[in-house]
Parts: structure tokens; C-alpha cells; sequence
């Protein structure tokens, strides 16, 4: 009855509840658009970085981020791999090994990072094929060496042309020799193109005298899934003598980067929901002071306030309750559309950014958590506006609420 | 025996520096059945002595025994269940919920007290039938006329089957075919059900069918009379 009571009364005033159900929904959905906008943007911007090459999670050997020498490399086992693989937020691990070496070709070298590979696993982060601009890739047992397309134009080297890397291997071994260039990559980000060469696993492996052993154990986690998460799980599986670290940990300017830009939209949605209080606030008000004169009526027949109040707890919610629904019906199939189809930059941005080493595209967050928390939050609003009516009747002194 | 019983009561309001007695020394017995009017001149106390007897207002000091109970010594939240229980109101105007049909602004009294859905249904129907609204009991109080409203509020009033019902000027606003439908229905409901009706009015055609008459003038009873 109650129920039936709170809904009826919803439509008492049908224009006004349809303003205040409107501005509710309009709130929602820009709300939820704005932000599958952005949270989109910086899970691409994430994963362009992030996901095709650092990963989300590394697992190292205890203290070789603060050394990074391969000395603090560290024995692959398939247990270890099969504990971290079966965590429910991982999507999927490589192994690397890395080490960083002098190249020369004739009269010229520089100083490089040679990266042992598994081509298979790491084509599952991310489509070496689009990097790829000269030549083939590397496959599993290749003797041959993927370069970055700096490295490329300063020694002027071609696919089949020979260059030599002499460095250190494990333990002090001299680790020297000669490989052939198979294929030219783009990593799109200047830095990574200067610096990097990669081999199969098992020849760096052979290079740097480290049979069986591997620098970075590289975790991708599943979408939307949460990275501290697989952190604080693995912290507590594996024993203390690896160190596991985050992206954010790893690279902790580009969440800087993020967490600006975010706060930005967060304080505009901070105020669309000051207005949307106010909104809610203002129906609620006229809600309660019109009926004044009813809330006597029933209080002096024996209705017992605390219904009262529970049946106007009930029309608040079933009012704001209409438009997040609604909001977020409208807005899911527009979420879903840019989810699938990003939205592109103008050309001229784009090869800006692809210049920098972004993905020129902004697909949207197509993640419930976004509807969800701002559906919860309209809704806690909406309990916090019904603190007036619940005091007002509370106060409410019928024989002066019925005199007119 | 008495359903109401009032000993020495007294309320004063100040309005500014004035001091309006409107209870001064007031004590008067209701018996099962009866049916009688409040008058007086506006401003003589007779809102006040209602709203006394009906558990809204309490007096300043005295006594109102209702079924062995003195409700000037109950709290806010056991006069709401007091009211619910024994005393059935008929307000001068909009007694009922906009939002529900005849039938449900009847039927409502009855579910906050807890009764059977079977029973409810039998009684509003009942009730419905006896104010002569067989027809509208699924119209909303919009749809109605004053007379049919007030003709609702009464069934609504008696739904609770409450010791007594309390009417302040229920006739206030209806023109004098709906005043006199609506005293019929109360006189023979007051007839055929034993109900008390006590009611407070200025209009003579009500006063000239209350079986019993009391006077009120600033405050104090002038008379008290059987017809
Ligand atoms: N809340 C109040 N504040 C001040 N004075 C009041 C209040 N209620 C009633 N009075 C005064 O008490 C007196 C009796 O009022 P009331 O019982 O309403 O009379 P009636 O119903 O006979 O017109 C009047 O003088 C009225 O002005």
C-alpha cells in the first residue's frame, strides 16, 4: 500500500515529475558518457603503452628494478608461471630477458637494450604485425633480429644486414656476436624505436650465456580488471624472493598524466550533480510542503509517521530511481557503439599523437562500473534529499499542518 | 456508560500580551450513542475541546478518560495508535487521499491496523454501500463531489469500528441537499450501529437534529441540553 501510495503520488504531478525524471536522466547520461569518454581514453592510452609493451604487472627478481643488471636475473619455472597464470584477473604472461648492450656497425655504434622475445605469447598483447614495417617477424627459435626503425636509419641497415652486439652475460661472461636483420619495427614512441632489439628468447638467452633464465616475467590482466589487485595477490602467493611491481609503480608519471586530466571531468561532474541535488532537492521540497495539509489528515487518522516518512522515502526513490534507468538505458547503446567503433581524431591530431606514440582513437570505457557507480551515486543523493520530508514529519504537528 | 469522560479541563493560548482561555474548566460525559453538537460563537473553544477528545491537542491540565485511559498522559507515537484504535475523525474539508480511490482511502484505516484483506474488502464495501456510494467506490476523491468526499470520510472514520467518531463542522462546506444526505447517513448509521457522533457546527439544520446540544462561550460550557 505504501508502495502503491508513493507511486501514485508520483504522478500527481505529472509535468513535474517528468522535469525532475528529465534532468535526472540528462545527468546520468552525461555523466556516464563523459566518463566512458575519458576512462576509455586512458585505458587505450594505457594499453598503447602499457599493455603491447611494459605490461601491467612485471615480476622481477627481488631489487633488479633498482639494478637492472642481468645478474638479477631470475630461473623460470612452469609452476611459477601456472600460479600466476591461474590468478582470474590475468589474461596472460611472456618472459623476457633484457640486458643492455653496445652495437656497432662499421664505424659507428650505440649504446642498445636486446630483448629476448617470445614471439607467440607477446603477439598476445599486442599486433607485432602493425610495428612491423620492413621484413618478417621474429618466430620462436629465430636466429635473426627484430630493430627498432631508429636504430635502422642511424647505422643505415637493411633487412639482412649483419650487426654486432658486444656486452655483458650473466656472471661476467663476455657475451659478443653477430646477428642478421630480419625485420624493421615501428613501436610508435621515439624512445623505444632508438633503443630496442629484439630476439627469440632462447638465442638472447645464448647471447648472454643465461640458459634458463629471464629478466622480467611480463603479466597482461584481463579488461577493466584490476592490476593492485593481481598485485596483492601475487604478493601473497609468490615467495619474497621476486619482486612484483604495477605500471603505476613502473612508470608512475603516466598515471600522474591521467589522474590530472580525470579530475578535471571528475569536478565537472561534481558540479552537474550539485545541480541534480538541487533539482531533486527543489521537487522534494514542493513534494512535502504542498501535502502538509494531507501529512495532518493522515497523522490525526492514526497513520504512524514512520510510514509516512517510508511512503515519501519510496517517492523520491522511485522518481530519481526512473531516470538513472533511463539514463542508463540511453546511454548504453551509445557506449556500446563507440566501444566497437572508437571514436578518430581529426587527421591532423592523429599524426600528432601517433608521433608521440598514441593510438589516434578514443575507444569509450564500455565497462558496467561506470553506469553502476554513477547510478549509485544519484541514488545516495536521492536518500540524502529525503532527510527533509523524514524531518518534516517527524516535526509535524497536525492540527497546525491542517489549519489553512 | 460513558466513552468519554472530561474532568476540569483547561487550556489557554496567548496571543501577544492576551491571554485567550479557550478551556476554562470544561468537563463533560459522552455516552455510547449519543449524538451531539458543539456550538457556540467562532472563538469559543469548540475546535479545542475536539481536538482534546480526539488525542490531537493536549490540555493544559485535566483529565480525558477514553476506554479506561487517561490520553493526556500518552506519548506522540501511542496517541497516533490511540486515535487509530478509537476514534474516527471527519475534517471539514479534503479528509482524503488524493491519490486513492474511494474504496482505498476507506480500506487504507484498515490495513494500519492490520486487517485480513478479506475483511477489509467486506467492510469498505459495506461501509461504501451504507453512505449510499455504491457506484463510485473506484473514484478518486477528484471525481467526487464535496457531499460524496465527506459521505467517504464517514465511512472512512467508521472503518476503524472506533469508540466514537469526532466530526469538526463536517457540513462547513456543503450546500444543503449533500447537509442533509450526509446527516441522514450519520443519524441512521448513529441508529442502526449505536455509533456516537459528537460534532462541532454553526449550521442550524445540524443542530436541529443533534439528540443532544452543549454550548460553549469563551471556553466554559453555557448549556447543556437534551432534545
Ligand atoms: N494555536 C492557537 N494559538 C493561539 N490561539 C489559539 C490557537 N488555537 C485557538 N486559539 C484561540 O482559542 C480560542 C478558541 O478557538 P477554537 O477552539 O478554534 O474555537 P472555535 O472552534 O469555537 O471557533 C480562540 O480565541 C482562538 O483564537
Amino acid at each position: 500500500m505504501l508502495i502503491k501510495l508513493a507511486w501514485r503520488n508520483i504522478w500527481r504531478n505529472k509535468k513535474r515529475s517528468f522535469i525532475t525524471i528529465t534532468a535526472i536522466l540528462i545527468a546520468v547520461f552525461l555523466a556516464i558518457i563523459m566518463r566512458s569518454l575519458q576512462l576509455g581514453m586512458y585505458d587505450n592510452m594505457i594499453q598503447n603503452v602499457v599493455g603491447s609493451y611494459s605490461g601491467h604487472v612485471q615480476v622481477h627478481s627481488k631489487g633488479y628494478w633498482e639494478e637492472q643488471t642481468i645478474d638479477n636475473a631470475f630461473e623460470f619455472n612452469d609452476s611459477l608461471i601456472q600460479k600466476i597464470e591461474n590468478n582470474i584477473n590475468v589474461s596472460n604472461t611472456t618472459k623476457r630477458i633484457q640486458s643492455g648492450c653496445l652495437s656497432s656497425n662499421s664505424d659507428l655504434s650505440k649504446f642498445v637494450f636486446v630483448t629476448g622475445i617470445e614471439p607467440q605469447k607477446e603477439q598476445l598483447m599486442t599486433d607485432w604485425n602493425k610495428r612491423l614495417i620492413d621484413g618478417e617477424l621474429l618466430k620462436p627459435n629465430s636466429q635473426a633480429i627484430n630493430i627498432g626503425k631508429g636504430i635502422a636509419k642511424y647505422y643505415d641497415l637493411h633487412i639482412g644486414d649483419t650487426l654486432i652486439f658486444i656486452g655483458q652475460g650473466y656472471h661476467g661472461m663476455q657475451a659478443v656476436g653477430a646477428f642478421q636483420v630480419s625485420g624493421i619495427l615501428d613501436m610508435k614512441n621515439p624512445a623505444l624505436n632508438n633503443i630496442s632489439v629484439f630476439m627469440s628468447l632462447s638465442s638472447a638467452q645464448e647471447f648472454l650465456s643465461a640458459e634458463g633464465l629471464m629478466t622480467h616475467l611480463v603479466i597482461n590482466k584481463k579488461e577493466y580488471s584490476d592490476e593492485k589487485e593481481i598485485v596483492a595477490s601475487l604478493q601473497k602467493e609468490l615467495n619474497k624472493n621476486y619482486e612484483i611491481m604495477s605500471w603505476q609503480e613502473m612508470m608512475p608519471e603516466i598515471e600522474q598524466v591521467i589522474q590530472a586530466d580525470s579530475a578535471g571531468g571528475l569536478i565537472m561532474i561534481f558540479i552537474l550533480y550539485m545541480i541534480i541535488t538541487f533539482g531533486i532537492f527543489g521537487t522534494v521540497l514542493m513534494m512535502t510542503q504542498e501535502r502538509k495539509y494531507e501529512f495532518g489528515v493522515v497523522v490525526s487518522i492514526g497513520m504512524k509517521k514512520v510510514k509516512l516518512m517510508i511512503s515519501m522515502v519510496y517517492e523520491t526513490i522511485f522518481l530519481t530511481s526512473i531516470g538513472i534507468f533511463l539514463g542508463i538505458l540511453l546511454s548504453r547503446p551509445i557506449v556500446l557503439h563507440y566501444y566497437n567503433n572508437p571514436l578518430e581524431f581529426p587527421a591532423e591530431e592523429a599524426e600528432m599523437m601517433e608521433s608521440q606514440g598514441f593510438e589516434a582513437v578514443i575507444p569509450f570505457m564500455s565497462s558496467y562500473d561506470i553506469p553502476i557507480t554513477h547510478g549509485l551515486i544519484i541514488f545516495f543523493i536521492s536518500l540524502i534529499i529525503c532527510i527533509y520530508p523524514i524531518i518534516t514529519i517527524y516535526k509535524l504537528n497536525p492540527i497546525k499542518a491542517m489549519k489553512r | 456508560m460513558n466513552v468519554i469522560e472530561t474532568t476540569k479541563l483547561f487550556k489557554t493560548y496567548s496571543q501577544g500580551d492576551i491571554q485567550v482561555n479557550a478551556l476554562n474548566d470544561v468537563s463533560i460525559n459522552f455516552e455510547q450513542g449519543e449524538f451531539t453538537a458543539i456550538v457556540g460563537p467562532s472563538g469559543s473553544g469548540k475546535t479545542t475541546f475536539l481536538n482534546a477528545i480526539g488525542g490531537l491537542d493536549t490540555p493544559d491540565s485535566g483529565k480525558v478518560i477514553i476506554n479506561n485511559t487517561d490520553i493526556t498522559q500518552l506519548k506522540s507515537n501511542q496517541l497516533i495508535d490511540f486515535r487509530l484504535r478509537n476514534i474516527g475523525f471527519v475534517f471539514q474539508a479534503y479528509n482524503l487521499i488524493p491519490v486513492l480511490t474511494a474504496k482505498e482511502n476507506v480500506e487504507f484505516i484498515m490495513l494500519m491496523q492490520g486487517e485480513t484483506a478479506k475483511s477489509r474488502k467486506s467492510r469498505t464495501e459495506e461501509l461504501l454501500n451504507a453512505v449510499g456510494l455504491k457506484e463510485q467506490i473506484n473514484r478518486k476523491p477528484g471525481q467526487l463531489s464535496g457531499g460524496q468526499q465527506q459521505r467517504v470520510a464517514v465511512a472512512r472514520a467508521l472503518a476503524s469500528k472506533p469508540q466514537f467518531v469526532l466530526a469538526d463542522e463536517p457540513t462547513a462546506n456543503l450546500d444543503s441537499t449533500s447537509t442533509s444526505n450526509l446527516l441522514d447517513i450519520m443519524f441512521r448509521l448513529n441508529q442502526e450501529e449505536k455509533m456516537t457522533f459528537i460534532f462541532s457546527t454553526h449550521d442550524q439544520r445540524v443542530i436541529d437534529r443533534a439528540k443532544r446540544i452543549i454550548t460553549l462561550e469563551d471556553g466554559k460550557v453555557i448549556s447543556d441540553v437534551i432534545q
